[in-house]
């Protein structure tokens, strides 16, 4: 019995150990979640459990906006940071394509380092931020700071996204049959390895549109007047608005990354899903 | 002696030339090539040079700036204030052993889940995965709210202990002390602990596992002497980046205010008094810390980062 194992300690905790630890993992991320959703509907929370169900009066606050705390309604930061993330998004298509499918495809000096830089931010959003303030002061006003900034921060992610679907194709052959057939190179890349590559860049456009439209960091040193970002909004209600309605407005977070995620499943990367 | 020195430089000058004359105008095939990878990668360098490389720069500048609101002048008194002023040495001490401590549980916690995802038949276990890699997309603020709401003086854990011991729940919350920010960190630090390590598991050689059952090894002793040195590399990569991520959190302490570390400081420089010269100069600090501390990791360890 001994020397097969069936009697060593591990074998017969490890196991239920283990899985204790995923249920420990499962509910200390979960919970807070669901709680938070659930007493957004609530009139109050005082005792362990939030009570006078249901109402929607949290929602009507986060939604048309009331006049203490958080003064602006949850559409127009919505709005805005969907507009700068698609700004971003949009940047990162242009820069993350191509230096992904370099790297993957063509064999050059420095190239590990390139993509050392390419998939590890190089700073973050509060350095950043710093830094962003005395190069650009003009800017930090209007959205482009936030853009370019969003851009640089989420690019790795789209570098990564689309690098996974490059991995899977087989790029030299693929290049070498269009180049034979005539098309020129720069033809080949636009409508031959683009198109071949449209899983990962869609899956890589949803991951960093979310994550720019959620970034705080960054925005709260850059951002200084004007509509507030959708995670300045979140950060003027849960230190200003009432906890129910902080609930209500983090709710409101959750459903975006919850769509989000039902998106990324339709477009069925399941790399980019656990990645986000 | 003085055409010698100048023949080094032109000779360089006219390398270059030569160099940008070949991507302008390849010739041959694999010069066509090298203008090819050029050109891809001149679009990222151009967002890195303007978003990264000149904030950065005069992120730098200033910190060694005399006048308060424009560069001028030079002075390093700026970083004697951090290694002098007793103050900051605290907060850089707080920051390290927080940032080891926080990285070292969430990939002790990591370990044992990903083994279970991989090598177990767990059930539901898209909606687990789901669930371990939701918090991955929520900013440091809602984490910190995710803590209130668990340990705050209303928070669901805090009020079930205190039916059970009988003590006010205002005594028993913990959401702003240093423990509460501890799980804040938590939070999400072990999200993506996990999916730096789902990689790494995802490549392991199950034969030899299988082959140390069978040869009499017990689970732990198979763990321990098959697994473990087959994830080692991943193990090192994770915990470089897990570390880098807890050293720049920065919304999460902004909430629960209950530690005073490096990026908290850095705000507070600026909040109070508008002292960038100051808060660029712990920015660079950080910045040049974490950028040695990563080229170091990759140079000399077996690390393999990805994100």
């Amino acid at each position: 019995m001994w020397s097969f194992g069936k009697g060593s300690l591990s074998a017969r905790f490890g196991r239920p150990f283990v899985k204790l630890v995923v249920v420990a993992t499962v509910v200390f991320l979960s919970l807070p979640v669901v709680l938070t959703f659930i007493s957004s509907f609530a009139a109050e929370w005082v005792g362990p459990l939030p009570s006078g169900f249901l109402t929607f009066g949290n929602w009507n606050d986060v939604i048309s906006g009331t006049d203490v705390g958080a003064d602006v309604s949850v559409g127009s930061s919505l709005l805005y940071s969907a507009g700068l993330a698609v700004g971003g998004v949009v940047i990162n298509i242009c820069v993350g394509v191509p230096i992904a499918y370099a790297v993957a495809r063509y064999d050059f000096l420095g190239r590990s380092w390139v993509n050392v830089f390419a998939i590890l931010p190089l700073a973050p959003g509060i350095i950043l931020g710093i830094a962003f303030l005395r190069a650009y002061p003009d800017l930090s006003t209007s959205g482009i700071a936030l853009v370019i900034g969003y851009s640089l921060l989420k690019s790795p992610y789209m570098v990564m996204a689309v690098q996974s679907s490059f991995q899977s194709m087989e790029l030299q052959r693929i290049e070498e049959s269009a180049r034979s057939l005539g098309a020129s190179w720069p033809r080949t890349f636009l409508t031959v390895i683009i198109p071949n590559a449209k899983e990962g860049i869609i899956a890589g456009s949803i991951i960093c549109w979310t994550l720019a439209a959620a970034e705080f960091n960054f925005s709260y040193i850059v951002y200084s007047r004007g509509t507030p970002p959708l995670s300045i909004f979140l950060y003027n209600n849960i230190t200003n608005a009432s906890f129910l309605n902080a609930a209500a407005a983090v709710s409101v977070f959750f459903l975006l990354i919850a769509l989000v995620t039902i998106a990324l499943q339709i477009v069925g990367n399941q790399a980019a899903v656990r990645r986000l | 002696m003085a055409a010698d020195i100048d023949s080094a430089p032109a000779g360089l000058l006219s390398r270059l030339t030569e160099v940008f004359s070949e991507i302008l105008r390849p010739q041959s095939e694999h010069q066509r090539e090298r203008r090819r990878i050029v050109g891809l990668c001149l679009p990222f360098l151009i967002l890195l040079l303007f978003s990264g490389i000149i904030p950065l720069l005069e992120m730098f500048r200033i910190s060694f700036s005399e006048a308060r609101l424009v560069t001028e002048g030079f002075t390093f008194q700026y970083y004697e204030q951090l290694i002098v002023d007793p103050y900051y040495r605290t907060i850089a001490i707080n920051t390290l052993w927080f940032a080891l401590a926080t990285t070292v549980v969430s990939i002790a916690i990591a370990v044992p889940v990903v083994h279970a995802l991989e090598k177990y038949d767990l059930p539901f276990e898209s909606v687990i995965l789901t669930i371990l890699s939701f918090p991955n997309s929520l900013p440091g603020i809602v984490a910190a709210f995710m803590i209130i709401v668990l340990f705050g003086n209303t928070g669901l854990i805090t009020n079930v202990i205190a039916a059970f011991s009988g003590r006010s729940p205002i005594d028993l919350a913990i959401a702003t002390s240093v423990s509460g920010l501890f799980f804040a960190y938590l939070y999400s630090m072990i999200p993506r602990a996990l999916l730096l390590l789902r990689g790494t598991y995802a490549e392991i050689n199950t034969d030899a596992e299988e082959a140390a059952r069978s040869l009499g090894a017990t689970p732990f002793e198979t763990f321990r002497y098959v697994t473990l040195p087959q994830i080692k590399p991943g193990l090192i990569g994770a915990f470089v980046l897990v570390f880098r991520t807890a050293l720049a959190i920065f919304g999460t302490i902004l909430i629960l205010k209950s530690l005073l570390v490096w990026t908290l400081q850095i705000d507070r420089e600026i909040a109070q008094g508008f002292n960038i010269a100051q808060a660029s100069a712990m920015a660079t600090v950080w910045f040049g810390f974490v950028f040695v501390f990563t080229l170091l990791a990759l140079r000399y360890t077996s690390a393999e980062v990805s994100i």
